[in-house]
């Protein structure tokens, strides 16, 4: 999601930005920096008052198409799905468990069909008030399905569950989804998928009532009026009349220009939900685009925390030198990186040794200190992080390594020395290739500052970039289409969908995923001659575009539970790495949130990387009416 | 001792009129400098950007004593361990160092190159475009005044700083720039820019001069010798606009100076590696970072200030000099 963009990417490019800027910062749980805040007790009551800068959503916040972080963090508090997480911190929220189902299903048919039983007692919010079936959850396939619904993250299901494609017209029944009964779902693929579990666990598979969902026809629509399944629900839900479509309106609770008020859905039977506490009989969050106003709030206690945004260095400094504050800063593994990406089929990144090169030369150091020191993320030191590969493949595996990340710039020009484009065999680029590189970039903070950071490293290596300043949106845009062959840029970043690694390198090194415009591929791995052909692009001659096409399906078909499947994604990274070098991965962002000394009970939820709304109390007197 | 001054004061006398003060025929070279001396603060605007202009020029030298150049980093000692924060003045770096740890001194003074090479090299064309189009209009009058002076109020009427950011976007999103690679972002775009929206002032100005001008006695009794339309508007029009041109010009370069600056502050001005005080106060204002490092700030703020306030006291102290019955 967020930062990571997929196909549909045009939209998801703008909502982007907010998530990645929320992103900048994350703990790591090998840091060991996260904080519990306040004393320990969690207890019930309160509002969590809490303002972002943007919303930034890309599908209106309706679940069929939403693909922003934060808006899957939202989701949970009013989304579940059949499975989902515990919306922790660390390995454990990466772990799925039963949600709305009564466990974790083993697939039958050579894992071709998946059964899931319903649990008793689920109900609806008000104004719909009725049990969830496993048709609402069936209802919510059909609208992924649905085209004029844009489900920005459809390519998870569309060619995986039979007779999904993603060209309905409205939704419609989906011959690989029976529900015999209505505790019953059953799910038939049309080949074995190791991390489908994972896929069940996202935001666009939690019910929706088919009497209100067949009213909103348009992408978004439903975004405004979602009947919860969790714990919390718009304000002013209740008062929705559903009994026409024409007496749908958005409710008082949610503008997306200005805030979304949650409060209890009576109908929630805690009993059946052991993965939210839901400590809190209240969210409010309230859009404040000045983000130094935000923090300001947190610390004087008008806000309990913040959301989103991350601090600036000079409050993040206050916070980590003054020990009465350390404790309201809360540091937390993003599950992201950032990169310099290197297009192979502009020269001269086309050439092998001279993207080694520009790994072994770059100042990595000097680019985590730029975004902030140590608390900003930890230097990457390969594609992946290693949450994400269950730590098998740690930052130890460093292939262009220097003492402290500086950058080694004699290995550099030695494998400079080895390219074409180094004529006189000096170590320095000569050839007119390495000349004026357009390098896109984003115009704010950190990325400015990391720029003159890489402008000085290429430099070492005789590569001269001319650095070009974007507006985040315009960034994405112009670097994902495809027929502009950016040979650079460093507004890239990417984070996990779910925790499996396959929507993290399964996502955007396949040929597959290589689109005329909203191409996360941007070093243009894998492109099949055809596909040269039709994007018109101009490649070197001979040139061959590196695969791994064969390594990612070879993984996929392993299955989740088996532990191979991760030694198997952690292989893949090694290869891109030593063989392919698609980028110069510099930073394993962290998340990093401030609270108030009202929150008794902090909680990061490691799914959407974004703070824990379910799981955090606050002692607060605050109320919020319905 | 010899007092030659005698022998001097001897012979005086005899060249002296018989009695009354001395008239001297001064030109008009003559009675604006003596004008412009007696305004002190003008004076000492002339005199700073005299000293600005010097060490613009000299900036090469500091880079040589001081062994870095602008764009040199030095994160591992003016950055802060834990977060990355710029480190202040000290012995080495006398304003410090900024965001990635860049001499804040060095990039002041590249920055004052930026900013004087911008207002010189666009006021210049604007001054240049604006005078000739502003004399054709005035003079030519009829159809081709029509057209320019429309011209002029269509570019007067746009709303500057949204066009700037979007031309400047605009060129920066396509890989070549724009118009086929014309328009490459930086020091052009940005002095196109300023030109683009500071010349119809100016063509204003010389058409309205020109057109009262032209109905005076000299340039019928030009015409009646049979002068050609150039001479006329290059020998006997253009002379009687230098004053306003001057003045003008003068009071447009601070004006410049501070557009390059917005510009920059908004990020769609010179790219980093050429040193802007604008860019420089954008980067101190991100996250409120002045609070803590106010040398980011006070020192290109300060620059910018001194600059162009000279500017334009030595604007007033022209418009004093060349128009005294103002």
């Amino acid at each position: 999601m967020m930062g990571n963009n997929r196909r549909k990417l045009s939209m998801v490019g703008l909502a982007l930005v907010v998530t990645l800027l929320a992103a900048a910062c994350s703990s790591n749980k090998n840091s060991g920096t996260t904080n519990q805040g306040g004393a320990g007790t969690a207890q019930k009551g309160g509002v969590y008052r809490t303002a972002l800068s943007d919303f930034g959503f890309t599908g209106g916040f309706d679940p069929t198409g939403e693909y922003l972080g934060l808006a899957w963090d939202m989701f949970s508090t009013m989304a579940r799905t059949l499975v989902s997480y515990k919306f922790v911190a660390g390995a454990d929220g990466n772990k799925l468990n039963p949600d709305l189902a009564t466990d974790l299903p083993t697939p039958t048919d050579n894992g071709l069909t998946y059964t899931f039983k319903l649990k008793p007692n689920l109900k609806f919010s008000p104004p719909v008030n009725r049990a969830i079936t496993s048709k609402d959850i069936e209802y919510a396939f059909e609208r992924i399905n649905a085209k004029p619904l844009v489900a920005q993250y459809g390519f998870y299901y569309y060619g995986v569950i039979k007779g999904m494609d993603g060209n309905a017209t409205a939704p419609a029944p989906i011959s690989g989804i029976e529900t015999p009964n209505d505790s019953t779902i059953v799910f038939h693929l049309t080949k074995p998928t190791g991390d489908f579990l994972y896929r069940l666990a996202l935001p666009a598979t939690a019910p929706v009532p088919q009497e209100v969902g067949k009213c909103a026809t348009k992408a978004g629509d439903y975004g405004r009026y979602i009947i919860s399944s969790g714990p919390y629900m718009f304000q002013g839900l209740d008062k929705l009349t559903v009994s026409s479509c024409a007496a749908i309106k958005p409710v008082a609770g949610f503008d997306p220009t200005k805030k979304m008020y949650l409060v209890r859905n009576p109908n929630w039977d805690a009993a059946s939900d052991s993965l939210r506490h839901a400590y809190v009989d209240g969210i409010k969050i309230d859009v404040d685009s000045n983000v130094d106003d935000i923090f300001n709030k947190v610390q004087s206690g008008a806000l309990d925390g913040s959301l989103g945004d991350q601090p600036p260095k000079t409050i993040l400094r206050q916070y980590l030198t003054d020990q009465n504050k350390k404790k309201y800063l809360h540091v937390d593994s993003g599950d992201r990186t950032w990169y310099v990406f290197l297009n192979t089929t502009t020269p001269p990144f086309d050439d092998l040794h001279v993207r080694k090169a520009a790994n072994y030369v770059m100042d990595k150091a000097a680019i985590a200190q730029a975004w902030g020191g140590s608390t900003s993320g930890q230097v990457a030191t390969h594609i992946m992080p290693p949450t994400v590969l269950s730590d098998q493949l740690g930052a130890d595996f460093d292939p262009y390594g220097s003492p402290d990340h500086t950058g080694d710039v004699a290995k550099a020009m030695a494998e400079m020395k080895q390219s074409k484009y180094d004529t006189n065999k000096d170590g320095k680029c000569d050839a007119p290739a390495c000349r004026g590189l357009v390098m896109v970039n984003r115009n704010v903070a950190p990325w400015t500052d990391t720029e003159p950071v890489v402008v000085t490293s290429l430099a070492k290596i005789g590569i001269q970039v001319k650095p070009r300043e974007l507006a985040r949106g315009a960034a994405y845009q112009t670097t994902q289409t495809i027929k502009n062959q950016i040979p650079v840029g460093l507004n890239a970043g990417w984070g996990k969908d779910y925790p499996d690694a396959f929507s993290f390198a399964g996502s955007i090194f396949s040929s597959a995923d290589l689109v005329a415009t909203g191409n996360p591929n941007y070093a243009m791995i894998g492109t099949t001659p055809a596909q040269v052909k039709d994007f018109g692009i101009k490649v070197p001659p001979g040139w061959v575009a590196p695969t791994v096409d064969s390594d990612i399906d070879n993984c996929q078909k392993i299955p989740a539970t088996d532990p191979t499947r991760v030694t198997c994604w952690a292989a893949l990274d090694k290869k891109l790495m030593n063989e392919i070098v698609p980028w110069v991965p510099y930073l394993w962002a962290n998340v990093t949130t401030l609270t108030a000394p009202s929150v008794t009970h902090y909680e990061f939820d490691q799914f959407s990387a974004e703070p824990s709304l379910v799981n955090i109390a606050v002692n607060n007197k605050e109320k919020l009416g319905s | 001792m010899t007092q030659p001054a005698l022998t001097e004061e001897q012979t005086e006398p005899r060249l002296q009129p018989p009695s009354g003060p001395v008239i001297a025929a001064r030109s008009p070279w003559q009675l604006f400098r003596s004008r412009f001396m007696q305004d002190r603060i003008a004076v000492a605007g002339a005199v700073t950007i005299a000293l600005l202009v010097v060490l613009a020029l000299a900036a090469p030298l500091f880079k040589l004593v001081v062994h870095r150049g602008p764009n040199d980093l030095f994160g591992s000692t003016m950055l802060t361990k834990d977060l990355g924060l710029p480190k202040g003045p000290n012995g080495r770096f006398w304003f410090g160092g900024d965001t990635v740890g860049r001499d804040v001194f060095l990039r002041t003074i590249y920055g004052l190159r930026t900013s004087l090479t911008v207002a010189i090299i666009a006021t210049g064309l604007a001054s240049l475009i604006g005078v000739v189009l502003g004399m054709i209009a005035g003079f030519r009058g009829g159809v081709v005044d029509t057209g320019i002076s429309r011209l002029v109020d269509i570019v007067l009427s746009l709303p500057i700083l949204l066009f700037a950011i979007g031309i400047s976007s605009v060129c920066s999103t396509s890989p070549n720039g724009c118009l086929h690679g014309l328009l490459q972002p930086g020091l052009s775009l940005v002095i196109g820019i300023i030109v683009l929206f500071t010349w119809p002032q100016m063509a204003r100005i010389v058409r309205g001069q020109v057109l009262s001008l032209r109905e005076r006695e000299f340039v019928e009794a030009a015409y009646s010798l049979g002068a050609r339309p150039s001479r006329i508007m290059l020998r006997e029009l253009l002379p009687n606009v230098v004053a306003p041109i001057v003045v003008y010009t003068s009071l447009i370069i601070p004006a410049n100076i501070l557009f390059e600056a917005y510009l920059s502050f908004l990020g769609v001005g010179v790219p980093q590696s050429t040193p802007s005080w604008g860019r420089m106060l954008a980067d101190a204002s991100s996250g409120q970072l002045f609070t803590y490092a106010w040398w980011m700030l006070a020192c290109p703020g300060a620059f910018l200030l001194v600059t162009t306030l000279s500017f334009n006291l030595v604007g007033d102290g022209l418009r004093d000099a060349l128009s005294p019955e103002r």
